[in-house]
């Protein structure tokens, strides 16, 4: 779990253009859809999430803007860029190499 | 609605707060900024939006408002983050800018009416048998009483005076308060700018062509100049 969880961290700021890339999205559901893939067994700080947020932001892979909701608090969604599209693909092809690289020496 | 849902409904109220009380205390430490504020509001949402979950999914209230409050983290770390230069925000710098140009326009008023005596003695003391000279002391005091003038409405402009923190009715108020105010000042300006010119092409009409029985007329076209400037800003205040 807690190695799980490390790894995990180490690559918020992936998983979190990953989640963009099907749709606008805000942070809880962006939590709550790490738990459902995972079967509940990681979650994000949110501590750790906006701080991810924040950052991609500041690289202009992410832009934010405020939900339209009527009732309740407003959301802030997330929408990802162009930017934010090459920085993915980079990121999924570095974590393939290091996936195969690993695989192979955890044999 | 019956009691029940009532209570319901100011239970969830208050737990709303309870959150926003939380998140609150653990930001008491973060710059004050418009990020900080926008961070906050979004923290809390996310945290409420959460809990309702929780309470969906059949968790006590409790033990649910502990659980969205322990998975929050350290937030801590985000506090560098908002300390970046807000755009938006009125810094530090810009408020000296801002006195600054205050002071030069000050300075130069005062000059203009250093200047406005000072011709005005000297006129009359070497050249008292054109008394009209007298007047032009007065146009060289409008003409230097020109650049302040617009340093205020400069300084009026990008400089603003307020600056919304919060998006809430009373900020915004507030910020409505202060624009039309704003709005007035730059008005108040452009009349005293509309004025000058008009009193300054008066003594040159007049000087140049030295017919003072008809040069008057020019203040007519600055009382229409005026109008001008008040039906246009009406008209945008209308928008």
């Amino acid at each position: 779990m807690s190695i799980t969880s490390d790894i995990l961290r180490g690559h918020t700021d992936a998983i979190i253009l990953s989640h963009l890339l099907e749709q606008d999205s805000y942070g809880y559901q962006i939590n709550k859809d790490i738990m459902r893939k995972t079967d509940n067994r990681c979650e994000l700080k949110e501590a750790t999430l906006y701080s991810a947020f924040r950052r991609l932001e500041q690289a202009g892979c992410i832009r934010t803007y405020w939900g339209d909701e009527t009732v309740g608090a407003r959301r802030r969604y997330y929408s990802i860029t162009e930017e934010g599209r090459r920085a993915y693909q980079t990121y999924k092809q570095e974590w393939e190499e290091a996936k195969s690289a690993i695989d192979r020496l955890l044999k | 609605m019956n009691e029940t849902a009532k209570k319901e409904k100011g239970m969830v109220t208050n737990m709303n707060e309870r959150i926003r009380k939380h998140i609150n205390e653990l930001f008491a430490d973060a710059p004050k900024t418009r990020k900080a504020a926008e961070l906050k509001e979004e923290m809390a949402q996310n945290a409420i939006e959460k809990y309702q979950d929780l309470v969906n999914e059949g968790y006590q209230e409790e033990e649910a408002f502990r659980n969205v409050i322990g998975s929050i983290g350290d937030v801590t770390e985000l506090f560098d983050g908002l300390k970046d230069q807000d755009p938006l925000a009125i810094t530090e710098e810009d408020r000296k800018k801002k006195a600054m140009l205050i002071s030069i326009a000050a300075g130069l008023y005062i000059f203009a009416g250093v200047t406005l005596i000072v011709c005005m003695v000297f006129c009359t003391t070497y050249f008292y048998r054109e008394p009209q000279l007298n007047m032009l002391g007065l146009a060289l005091a409008a003409l230097i009483c020109i650049p302040p003038t617009c340093m205020l409405v400069y300084a009026a402009n990008r400089y603003p005076s307020y600056q919304k923190k919060e998006e809430n009715f009373v900020e915004i108020y507030k910020e409505t308060v202060s624009r039309r105010s704003r709005e007035k000042s730059i008005q108040a300006s452009v009349s005293i700018i509309v004025w000058m010119v008009t009193l300054i092409v008066y003594f040159l009409i007049s000087f140049v062509s030295g017919r003072w029985d008809m040069s008057w007329i020019t203040f007519l076209m600055g009382v229409c100049a005026q109008a001008g400037v008040t039906l246009i800003f009406n008209l945008r205040r209308s928008q």
